[in-house]
């Protein structure tokens, strides 16, 4: 089996160094004044590149923008929708960072593209492929409430959602990406929730054309919920192992008809792991499922670790899989 | 009720006794002098005289107030977690992660076994104790949350990490206790993230208090709370400091299906606004609290520290608070 590496979804978009705090320090000035939407812009961009230079001096065969533009996972979609307004902060999941919940106003629409001029900026700037990543629709939903008093049933929320990423999915595979990835932690935590869900992420399916629709989980055990997983109409599956202690058994039990993100580098922490662990685990499950294909990758996007950690993890994909090959030094 | 233990540990309360989550905003005098400091064009000396400068300004305004049991204000810290990390052999500072928008933050790495070095916060008790003659409470952050917001490259596993950080965390509890503070409130804000682990936030928390003669208070807040409770009830603490007013009073419901055991001190006022709640918005607060709670339990306090909204805002949200707990008295 070949082994890929890649990066999962967001990237630090601050360091030490001086050009670490750029984008910092602009949108601080930005809102004292002193500096214009235009020039915070060309420090996204400046950003957007050094994590893509990160990326591909750590060998990974795909890459992403690391969400740098992004306020949140949450509200840098939602916020762009008509029917949504931007409320204050709400823990994310589990971590120690926030994100602004959407307040859902009324029918959700897609006025514009969202991320595509994003993905074509950094397609440009990479020599591997990037691979644009949405917030589920589920997701999105379940972490947006209605307006007082405008009657907005969930599953008005969840269909406007899905309606709105399908044509973002759309356009995204028209300017060439080759995998989209679509994450929807939000299920581990309600999986009563399945038959919505699905009926959300086929909208999207349906609209992807001739790209790879790969699926993430995290911040949660994904183990009760594998089988079910594997009859959904996704390319790939990526799965955070660091919440699933039984994933390797389940999936070296159950097999896999689909390519898998294999999520075993922890990215909430900076400990490395011990290669040959890894390798064990990699071993179990690519021979007794008989994978058509996997990928390793962090567990969740990099940005809850400093750049430094963050670059380190990157590096330490290329190690563990020297040692799955027998190439470690 | 706790308040049985209270008298035991010779403190007298009124009824809706008023009090604060922690922290207070940085006069801009020492905001400077904490960014003069880190660029080293002041001596660690002159900050901390900084530092004490507020803190009295801090306990002479809540006492101007009226406020019944008093905070330092936490002049002295930066973050919450970071600030123990700093004292904390077994710690070293990571680099920058963000908290939201443009906000970041340096998270701690464990990296060896994490030591007691001897008294952290005593001092500061003291000094603020010695200002009022009102109780002052010791303010400390609890093992779950400093493990939970802190990477760990030395222990096992989180429990493992956590555990050792309960034990650690008691010496200073009984530092505290020897210094003659009788309330102390161990803050464990990450509690409510991870239902699952909440038996081993109960289980550090018992190793830090267990058998201590102090009351206990611990302040939790911005979770998923429907998980939590009533389960949460078993943790060793007299008071939970719970953040109401932001959530719409929501928990009140859980309180009705569950009966509510401990003493509360209730966030009556949104730290995350700049409005000022006016006196009979936060009182109403208040009444539909006692449709559910006994009143020998109500506390009043903000819903969260409020070192994030300006000096006169935080004053402001206290002489509110204090208002409403007095038009309820009468």
């Amino acid at each position: 089996m070949e082994l890929k590496l890649a990066n999962h979804s967001s990237y630090p978009r601050i360091g030490d160094s001086a050009e670490g705090q750029l984008l910092r320090r602009t949108i601080a000035q930005r809102e004292k004044g002193e500096k214009t939407d235009a020039e915070a812009r060309v420090a996204e961009d400046r950003m957007t590149e050094l994590a893509l230079q990160e990326q591909i001096q750590a060998h990974l065969d795909s890459v992403t923008d690391g969400q740098i533009r992004w306020h949140d996972s949450v509200s840098h979609l939602a916020g762009k929708l008509k029917g949504a307004r931007i409320n204050g902060l709400l823990r994310f999941f589990d971590t120690n960072t926030y994100f602004r919940q959407p307040v859902v106003t009324g029918r959700l629409e897609r006025p514009a593209p969202m991320l595509v001029e994003d993905f074509l900026f950094a397609q440009q700037k990479s020599s591997r492929p990037v691979k644009p990543v949405l917030t589920g629709p589920y997701t999105l939903a379940r972490l947006s409430v209605a307006e007082e008093n405008q009657n907005v049933a969930f599953e008005e929320m969840l269909d406007g959602y899905a309606g709105a990423l399908a044509e973002e999915v759309a356009a995204l595979a028209a300017a060439g990406a080759r995998t989209l990835q679509v994450e929807e932690p939000y299920l581990l935590k309600q999986p009563g929730d399945f038959a919505a869900f699905e009926r959300a992420l086929g909208a999207l399916v349906a609209r992807k054309g001739s790209s790879r629709l790969a699926l993430a989980f995290y911040f949660g055990d994904v183990s009760p919920l594998y089988d079910k997983l594997q009859t959904l109409p996704v390319d790939e599956l990526v799965l955070d192992f660091t919440y699933s202690p039984k994933l390797v058994e389940t999936i070296a039990a159950g097999g896999s008809a689909k390519a898998l993100g294999l999520g075993l580098v922890d990215g909430r922490n900076t400990r490395l792991e011990d290669p040959s662990t890894v390798a064990r685990q990699i071993e179990r499950v690519s021979r007794a499922a008989q994978l058509p294909a996997a990928t390793l990758m962090p567990s969740c996007g990099l940005e809850y670790l400093p750049r430094d950690r963050a670059q380190l993890k990157l590096k330490h994909l290329s190690t563990l899989r020297d040692t799955l090959n027998g190439k470690a030094a | 009720m706790s308040r049985e233990k209270l008298q035991k540990l010779g403190i007298e309360l009124p009824l809706f006794p008023t009090t604060s989550v922690g922290s207070f905003p940085k006069p801009d005098y020492l905001v400077t002098a904490r960014s003069e400091f880190a660029k080293r064009k002041i001596s660690r000396d002159q900050l901390r005289q900084s530092e004490r400068r507020a803190t009295e300004f801090w306990i002479r305004k809540q006492e101007e107030l009226g406020v019944d049991v008093l905070v330092d204000g936490e002049m002295y810290r930066g973050d919450m977690v970071a600030y123990f990390a700093e004292h904390m052999p077994g710690f070293e500072e990571g680099g920058l992660v963000r908290s939201y928008g443009n906000r970041y933050y340096h998270k701690p790495i464990i990296i060896s076994e994490v030591q007691w070095p001897g008294p952290i916060t005593v001092e500061w008790w003291e000094y603020a104790q010695g200002l009022t003659r009102k109780p002052v409470k010791g303010m400390l952050t609890g093992a779950y949350t400093v493990m939970d917001w802190s990477f760990n490259e030395a222990y096992a596993d989180r429990r493992a990490a956590c555990l050792a950080l309960a034990g650690e965390i008691r010496k200073e509890v009984e530092a505290l206790i020897q210094a003659g503070a009788k309330i102390i409130q161990i803050d464990e804000p990450a509690v409510s993230v991870r239902p699952e682990e909440l038996p081993l936030a109960i289980e550090a928390m018992r190793v830090t208090t267990d058998g201590l003669p102090a009351y206990f208070i611990t302040h939790i807040c911005y979770g998923a709370f429907e998980y939590i409770y009533p389960g949460m009830l078993e943790f060793p603490v007299d008071n939970f400091d719970l953040e109401m007013s932001n959530s719409g009073l929501d928990m009140l419901a859980l309180f009705r299906q569950h009966p509510y055991s401990k003493d509360i001190s209730f966030g009556a006022v949104d730290v995350h606004n700049h409005a000022i709640e006016a006196e009979p918005v936060v009182e109403e607060r208040l009444r539909k609290a006692l449709e559910v709670l006994p009143k020998e339990s109500l506390w009043v306090d903000p819903d969260c520290g409020l070192k994030t909204r300006s000096v006169e805002e935080a004053a402001q949200k206290m002489k509110v608070l204090v208002d409403a707990a007095r038009a309820l008295r009468n």
